[in-house]
């Protein structure tokens, strides 16, 4: 049947009233920075991405394209972060398109602001903003009920006060493009080490006036080392007590059997991520 | 006519003329057969008096020279109605009405033409008369939304404007015809400081600092809104038909000074809707009066009724006014006095 | 979504205005305040942004303009009083162009109250609204949780100004000069911050004239001593 199913609803209301608590809410982990030069501005972000205790990815991309000269950091729910980016993205290029000038950062700031304010922090996005536009450099922090914040330089996510610390004792005023990477990666770097929500690489994307460079991987503080030794078990450590050869055409008796076409995998169980 | 050669029935006939497709798509269009009025429409020239020539019969199309003549013939409706008047006084506005008595049997001094369209508007119109009732009704809505949109009364100004916008709408479809009606708008714009209606409590007790000295605001709103749309704010408006007569003598009182008092200014739009109907003096008239003055003044910055006793004075000076011209025409004409006839 | 109605602080030492918010949403702990003075009115704000115990933006500017000479102060949740400010922001700029004048402050007020009254069981805003017009002068408007609408000499605002309704009841005086209203608002600013541990950071401040809208800053380095900008 399709549908919702409640028939453990008044099971739960019972076991709540009884003083079990609710099952709590895993915090999503990510580290996402930016930070503002003499001409442009960086963000950077880690790549763990996390289901529950797990890690879901250890190597996945949080900087999402906006515009060629807007890109984003995104924290939060993996899924809100990848879609709001693409549909402010896509909205952003057919205004540009209409208005025939080049998209803003402000315009994709109130874009995203509107958008997540809408539906009342229901979409779990956390984002920097950042770009360069006609009007000159923009960095914006999005929070998911929709306020935004303009600084200098912003952090955000699990990760967001480690980032800060770093920030708040090494930014100054007027910087060059490679100290405000190695600034952010530093930031990031310290959310990785010292935030259990994030970890692995450090993804880097400058923009400036000219030009976006995405800096996919620019620090891998942690690379898998070789192992020193092989733990694959050879062939025959497990003894093979007896042999039966079951055919297809015996086993279709009893299941149906569908060929899969080529390149079509099998469906499992599908898992929630949070980047 | 050169239009006819391009009909490819007519083509088709023409000797020697190559055979072709009759239904192709790009030949479609000429095939919608020319009425026979559209070709002498380009050629005459159509005129009020020139009926008939199709471009008289709906909105939303012009005549080639760029009229509307569904417009115009709505302000021949305003120019047979009773006149009616309004005068911008330097402590209010006052509006009166020619009521021309169309049956013995209704109640004197009942069916008002003068209608309130918030606590400090009013609106009176000539022409037909159920028009300027829905106009009342429009305006009455678009003064309660300004209301509970920006919680201050709408000014006489912006209500004319909204009005304004809505008649002229009604000149550009086909489905409806235009405003029977020109109106007149009056009202009184508060001089003194505005509170939003339902605030609480009323600032510092010496008053908001940083008024910049000197400036005066609100006063007396008179305007004029006609069948196309057209608005313009007057010193003294009249319309109907004694317009004329009327606007020669508003013209007398010279208005633009703003030194008319509104209690002078209540017996002068007396004689004026009396002078203004002796050029009609087969019908009987009644004559209804609103005013409105300002914070201090009779009416507190309210549309109201000019009260009976200051109405029947301001009659009873224009009746006699009229009764001084007549005895002069008398003199110099020759003529009887023609007050009696009306009793028929 | 359940609001507390526990008293002052929760035992964690948060305001319990937070108890208003959903989970996670940044909170403007606040201390704002506008007052009548006898040039216009000057509007004042700490800078402190909370999310929980973080602080999200340490120099924050809560003195946001919605036309010419109309500025308001916003406490409570930022994104429902940005999204306030933005939509009539966006209001007076359309009155503006249509009727060929600017509003009144009247007018602006009007806006607010009827979003923060028509929306307060989806809004927590708490909303100073102070601006300047050529006719009515300087005036403050304060429109608070429930969407009432209250026309003051001087209005306080935020979770700060519990602790100073004393301090501005005793230096509050009618028609001071630019330079006595600046230095009460700073002072009372000043109270508020120290007392409040949701408010902090820098004081801002918005003097509104007939010569326009001047800003004011001031570090919490030299106690806030010297004005910046």
């Amino acid at each position: 049947m399709p549908g919702f199913d409640f028939t453990n609803h008044t099971r739960n209301a019972a076991l709540h009233a009884r003083g079990v608590p609710l099952p709590k809410a895993t915090s999503t982990g990510t580290t996402i920075v930016g930070c503002i030069f003499d001409g442009g501005v960086v963000i950077a972000a880690d790549t763990r991405a996390t289901s529950g205790p797990i890690v879901a990815d250890k190597n996945c991309e949080k900087l999402h394209y906006i515009a060629p000269q807007i890109w984003c950091a995104g924290a939060g729910t993996a899924a809100d972060t990848e879609f709001t980016t693409a549909l402010i993205s896509s909205q952003l290029e057919l205004h540009s398109l209409s208005t025939g000038r080049k998209p803003r950062v402000v315009t994709c700031m109130t874009m995203l602001k509107q958008h997540l304010f809408r539906y009342q922090g229901h979409i779990g996005a956390y984002l920097v903003v950042a770009g360069v536009d006609p009007t000159g450099v923009g960095l914006f922090t999005v929070h998911a009920h929709g306020s935004t914040d303009k600084l200098p330089y912003v952090t955000m996510g699990s990760g967001s006060l480690a980032a800060m610390s770093v920030f708040e004792t090494q930014w100054k005023s007027k910087m060059t493009e490679e100290e405000a990477v190695t600034l952010a990666s530093n930031a990031i770097q310290a959310g990785i080490f010292n935030d259990l929500g994030s970890g692995s690489n450090v993804d880097v994307a400058v923009i400036t006036k000219d030009k976006t460079t995405l800096k996919r991987g620019y620090v891998k503080p942690n690379e898998r080392s070789k192992k020193q030794k092989s733990y694959v078990f050879k062939r025959g450590t497990t003894a093979v007590l007896n042999e039966k050869v079951i055919t297809r055409e015996e086993i279709s008796k009893y299941v149906t059997v569908h060929e899969l076409e080529g390149g079509e995998t099998a469906l499992g169980e599908k898992m929630d991520l949070d980047v | 006519m050169c239009l006819s050669a391009l009909n490819p029935n007519t083509r088709a006939i023409v000797p020697g003329a190559p055979k072709v497709q009759q239904t192709t798509e790009l030949q479609r269009p000429l095939q919608i057969p020319i009425h026979p009025q559209l070709l002498t429409l380009r050629t005459s020239q159509p005129t009020l008096e020139h009926h008939g020539t199709g471009y008289d019969l709906t909105n939303s199309v012009f005549s080639p020279d760029g009229r509307n003549f569904q417009v115009e013939y709505a302000v021949k409706a305003v120019e047979n109605g009773g006149t009616s008047i309004g005068i911008r006084c330097k402590d209010g506005v006052v509006l009166a009405v020619e009521k021309i008595i169309t049956s013995k049997l209704l109640k004197a001094g009942a069916n008002k033409r003068i209608a309130t369209i918030d606590r400090h508007v009013g609106a009176v119109s000539s022409g037909l008369v159920p028009d300027g009732r829905h106009f009342v009704s429009r305006a009455r809505d678009e003064a309660a939304s300004w209301r509970s949109t920006y919680k201050t009364p709408i000014t006489t100004k912006d209500l004319a404007s909204r009005m304004g916008g809505y008649l002229q709408a009604y000149t550009l479809y086909s489905s409806v015809r235009p405003f029977g009606i020109t109106a007149i708008v009056a009202g009184w714009d508060s001089e003194l400081e505005l509170p939003v209606d339902g605030q609480v409590g009323s600032g510092p007790s010496i008053g908001s600092g940083g008024k910049v000295e000197g400036m005066t605001f609100g006063g007396p709103g008179l305007y004029m809104i006609e069948p196309s749309g057209m608005y313009w704010g007057y010193y003294g408006a009249a319309t109907g038909k004694g317009r004329q007569t009327a606007k020669a003598e508003l013209e007398k009182l010279d208005l633009a000074a703003l030194k008319l008092s509104l209690q002078d200014g209540v017996k002068e739009a007396a004689k004026i809707i009396y002078v203004a109907h002796a050029d009609n003096k087969d019908k009987e008239f009644e004559l209804e009066m609103t005013w409105i003055s300002n914070l201090d003044g009779p009416t507190k910055g309210r549309h109201q009724e000019v009260p009976k006793d200051i109405l029947e004075e301001a009659e009873n000076l224009a009746k006699k006014y009229l009764e001084g011209e007549d005895d002069e025409e008398t003199k110099d004409d020759d003529k009887p006095a023609e007050g009696d006839k009306m009793e028929e | 979504m359940e609001f507390g109605t526990s008293g002052m602080l929760n035992e964690d030492g948060i305001h319990v205005d937070m108890d208003r918010l959903k989970k996670g949403e940044v909170n403007l702990g606040t201390s704002i305040m506008a007052i009548n003075f006898k040039d216009g009115v000057i509007l004042g704000a700490d800078s402190r942004t909370t999310t929980g115990a973080y602080i999200a933006n340490r120099v924050t500017d809560k003195l946001t303009q919605v036309h010419d000479t109309i500025w308001c102060c916003r406490s409570g949740s930022a994104a429902d009083t940005q999204a306030v400010a933005d939509i009539v922001h966006y209001q007076l700029g359309m009155y503006a162009t249509a009727n060929n004048r600017p509003p009144t402050t009247q007018t602006a007020a009007a806006m607010f109250q009827e979003l923060c009254y028509e929306n307060k069981d989806r809004l927590s805003a708490g909303l100073i609204i102070a601006g300047w017009d050529e006719r009515h002068g300087g005036q403050v408007y304060s429109i608070p949780l429930g969407g009432s609408l209250h026309k003051q000499s001087y209005a306080i605002g935020g979770s700060g100004s519990t602790y100073i309704y004393g301090y501005c009841d005793s230096n509050w005086r009618e028609g001071m000069d630019e330079e006595a209203a600046v230095k009460f608002v700073k002072g009372a600013l000043r109270e508020a911050i120290k007392w409040d541990g949701s408010s902090g950071g820098v004081i801002r401040m918005v003097v509104l004239t007939q010569k326009g809208a001047n800003r004011h800053l001031y570090l919490p380095d030299t106690d806030y001593a010297v004005r910046h900008q």
